[in-house]
């Protein structure tokens, strides 16, 4: 019953914002494979939405075609008003205006800290040299690394470059945030520290979707539960829900395996 | 162009932390005494030690074979001493000597500014200071005991020679050989007598004194120091290494250094004339140039325009072998009433309405249309090309490319778009381009004022390096191109790079220089001609470019996937991500093997010789041997040239595997 309650108080709440990333329908295949399919979800703006799913069940990919890392081939994505088709000039806007962090980081490793951050900022939103630096270093200073601005990427922690890539993502002043399992490659100690800047950052209204085996974070900090299979959405959810009291066997049983 | 002088400071910050880097990872190994080592190393088991033994008499025989050559007295050394003008720049003008001078004194001045501004390095460590002097000081013991003796001289210094029973002859008063008895010489089977060993060491105290020292700084240094971190002190390397280039200097003023030249009248030999009368003051003022660039460079460096500098010394180094080139060099007679009604109107339109063009392209609302104009350009530029090829509308050929490079600044113009000082980068970097680009085509369009025997002023040593340096700087571009458009994703441009790159590597070089100075001229459109050195330039750049494209590749391939990835994700266009991202990366893994095919660039100008330049090789294979005084005398000067190739492709070779161990190629 509070459960129901729960519900439908953030249905209540979500319904007075717009929605800002709509998935009609996705379907992908790589060749003969279906990786997704008709992924239908609509997130909403200022919403933290965790996707959990088994291994290669479509979270990657599915996150992947929301900023067109990955072309869906059926159904329609539709991002901040935007629907991505191939014109180039669309992906253009939708990138610059979604982050992505990658489980790997994926940081430059020729550049410093800080151009790895200020590239982007001053090519693609053009911004000037200057501002960009001092964005550039309040930003490291909000993921709490200010002091390593002029190392290079391998010369940093695991969690640290993991922050890096947040920031330089943030850099762009994005409007949503695309996580994709942050914490997997970091050995335990490390993970606290990036889940502290991703709970900062969703407490500050960042629209998230994060892919994540951290249950944790999933139940504290997500507005929304959403868990895939074999490339559909199984089961939707507020963390109460989703956590007490699932409604598909198929969500109980991987919550068996993992918790 | 901030945006360069940025990424150099950045490579400076790499090089500093790595040298950082390597002090704190790398402590020193402990080392062997000699005995132990040498069991350990050379004869651990019986097959090593048979191998060391093998290896140490062939090594000996080879040491003592160059040994007896170098310093026999049959050996005519001053073919080389005397020839070395000729060798380096053939028959270049006396009366013209001075461009070469200031050619050299350009040269001095970046290349101290470049030492002088570097990060100081940790330099020389002591204990390889302390390893080279027993190397040497080894070798040349060594070399004194191994020589064979020098022939028996009299005392009016005549080789002395003795008859097939190894009686002794002396020389009579006319100075033919008799008997000490008078009788006179047999005119057959008469042998040089050498001299005896014991007197023979005792002749060569100086080599003697030089060794011993040599190995007694080095043990003094090795010993003196002590512990192992002592002997990890390092001196500075340039300064020692500027003191070793005056010394060179300074032989000007004590040393016979010969002197053959051409001038006016024709080749003049000045045999024991000291080069010092024409060239010392000339070396003197280059050397002290290079020292005033280093302190200058140094003071430099301490300030905070230390980046910009740099930055600006680099692409002079790039401009540098144009300018000397064509400019200084070559010395062009200009037609001043041609350039100031031709060419500097033709360069007024391209600068100016290049740049309005630019201006407005980058323009951040221009939209659409952008994209058109940019290939509207580009299909003008390409109907200029196909109309020469046909002959239909006659214009300068600089027209042409310059429309062409209009093309691609146009399609470069989206990635500065934005307020007025990103959209000025593009126009500046505009300017500055086509104003190099048109000066040195109204220059390289005249006629050189400079009167050789050959078809090209160039000659000796001179051709060969500026061959070697105009094939680097063309082919890297072009090789860069051909690997990004391997490895494209348009079909096209795949299959066409491919076609290329196998074909080129498919063929030998020489067919391709015999096929660009031979054939080429007859397939060219009437009015165009390729020169003798344009055409072998324009072989080995082609013929580079190929292997350089693999090369590249190789290093374009190691990029994880994730970096395109990343580059996407943050919005950065193609060129974008090419440019910042995909090439610095790629280019930074293959490094090694571009020094490779440049190294292999610089020996293989020795082919030059073969299609009728006038290169290096030519001079010590056919030109000196033809002067009277030295006729059919090859020896000594192909082994001069050996050296000096040798020394250029071992210093390239060092400084590529510095630049890798900088860059940390293979560790991250
Ligand atoms: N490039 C590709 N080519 C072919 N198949 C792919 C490709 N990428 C993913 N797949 C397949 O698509 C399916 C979904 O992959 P995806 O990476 O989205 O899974 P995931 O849910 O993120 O799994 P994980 O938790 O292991 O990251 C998997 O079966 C995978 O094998
Ligand atoms: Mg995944």
């Amino acid at each position: 019953m509070s459960i129901n309650d729960a519900t439908t108080a953030v249905n209540a709440e979500l319904a007075g914002r717009d929605d800002i990333i709509v998935c009609d329908g996705v379907d992908k295949w790589y060749g003969d494979f279906q990786a997704l399919k008709g992924v239908t979800a609509t997130i909403k703006e200022r919403e933290v939405v965790v996707v959990l799913g088994p291994s290669g069940s479509g979270k990657s990919t599915w996150i992947r075609c929301i900023n067109r890392l990955e072309q869906h081939q059926g159904g329609r994505i539709i991002v901040d008003g935007v629907e991505l088709t191939n014109d180039t000039r669309n992906i253009e806007k939708i990138r610059s205006e979604v982050g992505m962090v990658f489980q790997s980081f994926n940081l430059f490793p020729h550049l410093t800290v800080i151009d790895n951050i200020t590239l982007a900022p001053i090519w693609v939103r053009k911004r000037p040299r200057g501002e960009a630096e001092q964005t550039a270093r309040e930003l490291l200073e909000r993921v709490g690394i200010p002091e390593q601005a002029d190392k290079f990427p391998g010369q940093l922690s695991g969690g640290q470059q993991q922050r890096v890539a947040i920031a330089r993502a943030l850099a762009m002043e994005p409007r949503i945030m695309l996580f994709d399992e942050p914490t997997s490659a970091l050995d335990p100690e490390m993970i606290k520290e990036v889940l502290d800047v991703m709970k900062e950052l969703a407490n500050s209204g960042m629209t998230m979707m994060v892919v994540t085996h951290e249950m944790g974070f999933a139940r504290e900090v997500a507005d929304r539960i959403i868990f895939m299979e074999s490339g559909e959405i199984v089961e939707v959810g507020t963390p109460e829900h989703f956590f007490t009291n699932p409604t598909e066997d198929r969500t109980k049983l991987f919550l068996s395996q993992i918790l | 162009m901030s945006d360069l002088l940025k990424s150099d400071v950045d490579l400076e910050a790499i090089i500093a932390q790595a040298d950082e880097d390597e002090i704190t990872l790398r402590p020193d190994e402990p080392s062997l005494p000699p005995g132990e080592w040498m069991r350990k190393n050379l004869f651990s088991t019986p097959f090593n030690s048979v191998l060391t033994i093998v290896f140490a008499l062939g090594a000996l025989w080879a040491y003592r074979a160059i040994l007896n050559f170098i310093f026999s007295e049959n050996t005519q050394w001053d073919a080389v001493r005397v020839n070395l003008r000729l060798m380096f720049t053939q028959a270049y003008p006396d009366e013209n000597y001075t461009r070469v001078w200031v050619s050299l004194a350009i040269v001095a001045v970046l290349a101290g500014l470049s030492l002088g501004l570097s990060k100081v390095g940790r330099g020389l460590s002591l204990k390889k200071i302390a390893t080279w002097c027993f190397g040497w000081g080894g070798l040349i013991v060594l070399g004194v005991l191994l020589r064979e003796p020098s022939v028996k001289t009299d005392a009016s210094g005549e080789s002395v020679f003795a008859d097939a029973n190894g009686v002794e002859l002396v020389r009579d008063d006319l100075g033919s050989l008799a008997y000490a008895n008078g009788d006179p010489a047999p005119s057959q089977g008469l042998e040089l007598i050498r001299e005896s060993f014991g007197s023979a060491m005792g002749n060569r105290t100086g080599w003697w004194i030089i060794g011993l020292l040599l190995l007694a700084v080095g043990a003094a240094i090795w010993f003196g120091l002590g512990d192992f971190r002592r002997r990890n002190t390092f001196v500075p390397a340039i300064p020692f290494g500027l003191a070793g280039v005056g010394l060179l200097v300074s032989t000007t003023w004590w040393y016979g250094w010969g002197n053959y030249t051409f001038s006016e009248e024709g080749f003049t030999y000045e045999p024991g004339e000291l080069v010092a009368s024409s060239t010392r003051n000339p070396w003197t003022v280059v050397f002290l140039v290079l020292v005033g660039a280093y302190i200058v460079g140094r003071a430099i460096q301490r300030t905070e325009r230390a980046g910009t500098v740099r930055a600006i010394t680099n692409l002079s180094w790039l401009l540098a072998p144009f300018v000397t080139f064509w400019a200084v060099l070559r010395g062009p007679v200009l037609d001043w009433g041609y350039v100031a009604s031709v060419d500097i109107p033709l360069y007024l339109l391209f600068a100016v309405g290049g740049g309005l063009i630019l201006w407005m392209l980058t323009n951040p609302h221009i939209g659409e249309a952008g994209r058109i104009i940019a290939v509207v350009i580009l299909a003008i530029a390409a109907f200029t090309w196909i109309s020469a090829f046909f002959g239909w509308f006659g214009m300068l050929q600089k027209i042409r490319l310059s429309i062409l490079f209009l093309g691609l600044a146009a399609l470069l113009a989206p990635n500065f778009k934005g307020d007025a000082k990103q959209r000025m980068k593009l126009i500046y970097g505009w300017l500055g381009f086509i104003t190099i680009f048109h000066v040195m085509v109204t220059l390289i369009n005249t006629p050189s004022s400079i009167e050789v025997p050959t078809e090209d002023f160039a000659g000796g040593f001179m051709v060969s390096i500026y061959v070697s340096i105009f094939t680097m700087i063309f082919s890297f571009p072009l090789g860069v191109m051909l690997a990004l458009a391997r490895t494209s994703r348009l079909p096209l441009f795949r299959v066409m790079s491919t076609v290329y790159i196998e074909s080129f590597r498919g063929v030998p070089l020489i067919t391709m220089l015999f096929f660009f100075t031979v054939f080429v001229n007859l397939f060219l459109p009437e009015g165009m001609e390729l020169s003798l050195f344009a055409a072998v330039v324009v072989a080995f750049v082609l013929f580079s470019a190929a292997y350089l494209a693999e090369n590249v590749r190789g290093g374009l391939q190691a990029i994880r996937r994730g970096q395109y990835e990343a580059s996407d994700a943050l919005g950065l266009t193609t060129v974008q991500r090419t440019a910042f991202i995909v090439l610095p990366q790629g280019l930074r893994v293959s490094i090694p093997p571009l020094v490779g095919q440049v190294i292999a660039t610089f020996k293989e100008t020795s082919l030059l010789a073969i299609v009728g330049v006038f290169d290096f090789l030519r001079m010590a294979r056919d030109v000196i041997p033809a002067q009277t005084e030295f006729l059919g005398v090859r020896k000594p000067g192909l082994l001069f040239i050996c050296v000096v190739y040798f020394v250029g492709a071992y210093a390239m070779s060092k400084y590529s595997q510095r630049l890798e161990k900088q860059l940390g190629v293979g560790e991250r």
